[in-house]
């Protein structure tokens, strides 16, 4: 498949940007190509167009007639009151008749075909994890067949056993002879698997390789150079002792839940946002729970009584043309931004933050990172849900492990890195 | 913890930094609709539908040009055509607002019609106390007639879709009732009730058969709009209509919500109700709704849920069915000509929002 000369603006009127700029690119059967770039680089836009999903302003999109595409989408399509077998039975379009017990058969041998670990067919989607989720969208794609295979930052919602899981589907589907593209911004991962990388920055290409380095990458993407490291921080165990369950947190101190995704985080998260309403609240699914796209930025800071828009949008250098412009047609990492800004700014005591950067690209998931360290420095009790370990390294001053919805006693960080992997996968 | 927030009134967003020229600021001010676009695909859906109505008329042997005069004069054409426009116009503007605020706050309301009579029948039994009085038990009736579709929601997670329309059902059935048992008129004539001891005032000069009812449902869409774009109760209600799980993550409490825009959503219907019966109708029969509720759904998509844009939008469905009454007078066509004029709106409405998608 070849690309050739692509453009493409959003917006309109004076209030244009243009998401890819004059783009050509190649797709070889049987490769693995990486899409690299910061958020709102343009790469799922250039994306979505190769895949016919929206049509270039200029240029043009060559494809051979046999050429059929899956696309894997960072959001979810699925119909989350239908249950798994339901949901692939949707691919087949033809009309026929079919059982509960047929398509449950059907559901399970696709399952095995695309060579990713699925269980219970006959669960509603609504009830599964990010994560199970994320590998049945993988199998609906995988299920049709394509001749190239589009996958949009799959591994965010995936533990690392998973995306090796994923990365040994994607090599055996490229010996067959398809073509992968795997949009990224995880710089070890697209080390690991890709044969050639393309990265973008503000919609244009600036690097096309097939021998790169981390550093060689991470400097194509982000023209600055990254945010300094943090100084020490003073820590101060205060007084009020919260406890939920058998989870206490503490003033001025971050408490990571780590564990594989759909081991009761998301009930987890649900049940402390019921119990303290007035928290800082970082949804785990940012693009359903994150802002109110259809309201502007203002609004959607005012529904904290947060009021200063303008001032708000240079603190958290939101990337917008202004206060009133629609959180929707922010990118990821700054709709992101903007609910950091709605959920830290009144200071609230507890912070509940699941899984705040999945998803997002290195700079913005600093600027989460250093975000929760300032509030914890300032004193707010923070219990941090997440799947990234490295990010919990990185922050935690005290981690539990939840498995099957049980969380392990509280360890530090020390006695953490020894006994995490195990507690992880309920062995110990 | 902190305490919560005060439920006072405080603005949805700061005051606009009004920057002269700049055009997004004004195409994003959400106050205004986001712009004219709406607007003019509203504009464009009423003409569509009055051209392809005068085009269906020609396939029956009438002249569109014939039929699009008698249209527009026995609608607008005269002070007293005027006049019954108007007059058609106020409790339709009132069910479309009471629509707009169900919707926005995601809310189900087909129950218009069933919130419209418990209105009217709690402004008559009122009116003895004096017209304010009735009016108050008016909206107090058509909101607490919502209600209960709002609390079978939350009890019962009963979907107010079909609680609503199920109580349009009941309310028909006890006006029925009432007119022809304990409230039937004291002559027992017909099936009807007394007349209210409390009417509208007229207002004066061109337009004496007119009354104030106008001016209230035209303040009430001002205070629609101040109540959506203007206070934080209508930011949380917006914000639970788009998207009701982020809403919960922004700290809005999305049960008391809906249970607020439904009573809110159910006083304005019901406040149409004891308008119409204050100021036109006087008494109470079976057909007294005549279809209002149901019409307000129409009004408020029409309007694309804008409160103010409800004004205009009333306006033309009012002056849909007036002239259809004409035109059923002079050239023998079905009223239901109006009827099918709201369908085609919303249907040509629909198309439009279709062709945008697929832009």
């Amino acid at each position: 498949m070849r690309l050739s000369r692509i453009t493409k603006s959003f917006g309109t009127h004076s209030n244009v940007s243009r998401a890819v700029d004059d783009v050509s690119l190649t797709i070889e059967r049987g490769e693995i190509l990486a899409v690299i770039g910061e958020n709102g680089a343009g790469k799922t836009t250039l994306m979505r167009i190769a895949a016919g999903e929206l049509s270039p302003d200029a240029g043009e999109v060559l494809r051979s007639a046999q050429d059929d595409i899956g696309f894997v989408h960072q959001h979810f399509l699925l119909v989350p009151e239908l249950t798994i077998a339901e949901n692939l039975a949707l691919i087949e379009r033809r009309f026929r008749f079919a059982t509960r017990k047929t398509l449950e058969r059907e559901a399970v041998r696709m399952i095995e075909s695309s060579g990713i670990e699925l269980h219970e067919v006959s669960r509603r989607v609504a009830d599964l994890s990010v994560g199970e989720k994320s590998k049945l969208e993988l199998i609906k794609a995988i299920a049709t067949k394509p001749s190239t295979l589009i996958l949009d930052e799959p591994t965010s919602v995936l533990t690392p056993h998973e995306s090796e899981e994923l990365f040994r589907v994607m090599r055996t589907l490229a010996a067959s002879g398809t073509a992968i593209v795997f949009i990224s911004h995880k710089l070890p991962e697209v080390l690991a698997i890709a044969e050639r990388i393309v990265v973008m920055r503000t919609g244009k290409v600036v690097m096309e390789t097939r021998e790169a380095t981390a550093e060689s990458l991470a400097r194509a993407m982000t023209p600055q150079p990254p945010l300094p490291a943090h100084g020490e921080r003073v820590r101060v165990r205060g007084t009020l002792a919260l406890s939920h369950g058998n989870v206490q947190i503490h003033h001025h101190e971050i408490l990571a839940i780590v564990g594989v995704a759909g081991n009761g985080q998301s009930e987890l998260a649900e049940e402390l946002r019921a119990r303290f309403p007035h928290a800082g609240q970082i949804p785990e699914d940012r693009t359903r729970d994150g802002v109110i796209a259809q309201m502007t930025i203002a609004e959607n800071l005012a529904l904290r009584g947060v009021r200063d828009a303008e001032r708000m949008i240079e603190l958290y250098s939101i990337r917008a043309l202004g206060p009133r412009q629609l959180a929707g047609d922010l990118s990821g990492g700054n709709q992101q931004k903007v609910v950091l800004a709605r959920e830290l700014d009144r200071r609230p005591q507890i912070i509940i933050a699941a899984e705040p950067t999945r998803g997002l690209d290195i700079e913005a998931t600093s600027f989460v990172h250093e975000r929760l360290r300032v509030a914890a420095a300032a004193g707010a009790a923070i219990l941090l849900i997440t799947s990234d370990l490295d990010e919990a390294f990185e922050l935690a001053d005290a981690m539990q492990v939840i498995y099957r919805g049980k969380l392990s006693a509280r360890m530090t960080p020390e006695e953490a890195s020894s006994r995490v992997a195990n507690l992880m996968a309920g062995v110990a | 913890m902190k305490a919560p927030r005060s439920a006072g009134f405080q603005p949805a967003a700061p005051p606009p930094s009004r920057r002269p020229g700049s055009r997004d600021n004004r195409r994003q001010d959400a106050g205004v609709a986001a712009g004219w676009k709406p607007a003019l695909r509203g504009a464009a859906a009423v003409l569509f539908t009055i051209l392809l109505l005068a085009l269906s008329g020609a396939a029956f042997g009438h002249s569109p040009r014939e039929l699009l005069s008698i249209l527009i004069t026995g609608s607008v054409g005269s002070t007293f055509a005027l006049q019954g426009t108007l007059l058609k116009s106020v409790p339709l503007l009132l069910t479309g607002l009471s629509v707009v605020i169900a919707f926005r706050a995601g809310v189900w309301n087909i129950g218009g019609e069933g919130q419209f009579i418990v209105g009217a029948l709690a402004a008559l039994l009122a009116s003895r106390f004096g017209l304010v009085p009735s009016l108050l038990a008016a909206m107090l009736a058509g909101a607490a007639w919502a209600s209960i579709a709002s609390l079978m929601r939350l009890w019962r997670n009963a979907p107010e879709v079909l609680t609503t329309i199920l109580l349009n059902f009941i309310a028909i059935h006890l006006l029925g009732w009432c007119v022809n048992g304990p409230l039937r008129e004291r002559t027992a004539m017909y099936p009807q009730t007394d007349v209210a001891l409390a009417t509208l005032p007229r207002l004066g000069g061109l337009f004496s058969g007119l009354h104030m009812g106008i001016l209230l449902a035209v303040l009430a869409s001002v205070g629609a709009w101040w109540l959506l774009y203007r206070t934080n109760e209508g930011l949380r209600l917006r914000a639970t209509g788009f998207n009701s799980s982020a809403a919960k993550w922004a700290g809005v409490n999305v049960r008391a919500q809906l249970v607020r825009a439904m009573a809110i959503s159910g006083a304005a219907a019901g406040l149409a109700g004891g308008i119409e019966l204050l100021g036109v109708t006087n008494r109470l029969f079976e057909r007294f709704a005549a279809g209002y509720g149901y019409s307000g759904i129409a009004v408020a998509l029409l309007a694309q849920l804008h409160p103010l844009a409800t004004i205009g939008s009333a306006f033309f469905f009012g002056a849909l069915v007036t002239g259809a009454g004409e035109l059923q007078r002079t050239a023998n066509i079905s009223a239901a000509v109006a009827t099918l004029g709201q369908a085609v709106v919303i249907l040509v409405l629909i198309g439009f929002e279709y062709a945008r998608s697929r832009r």
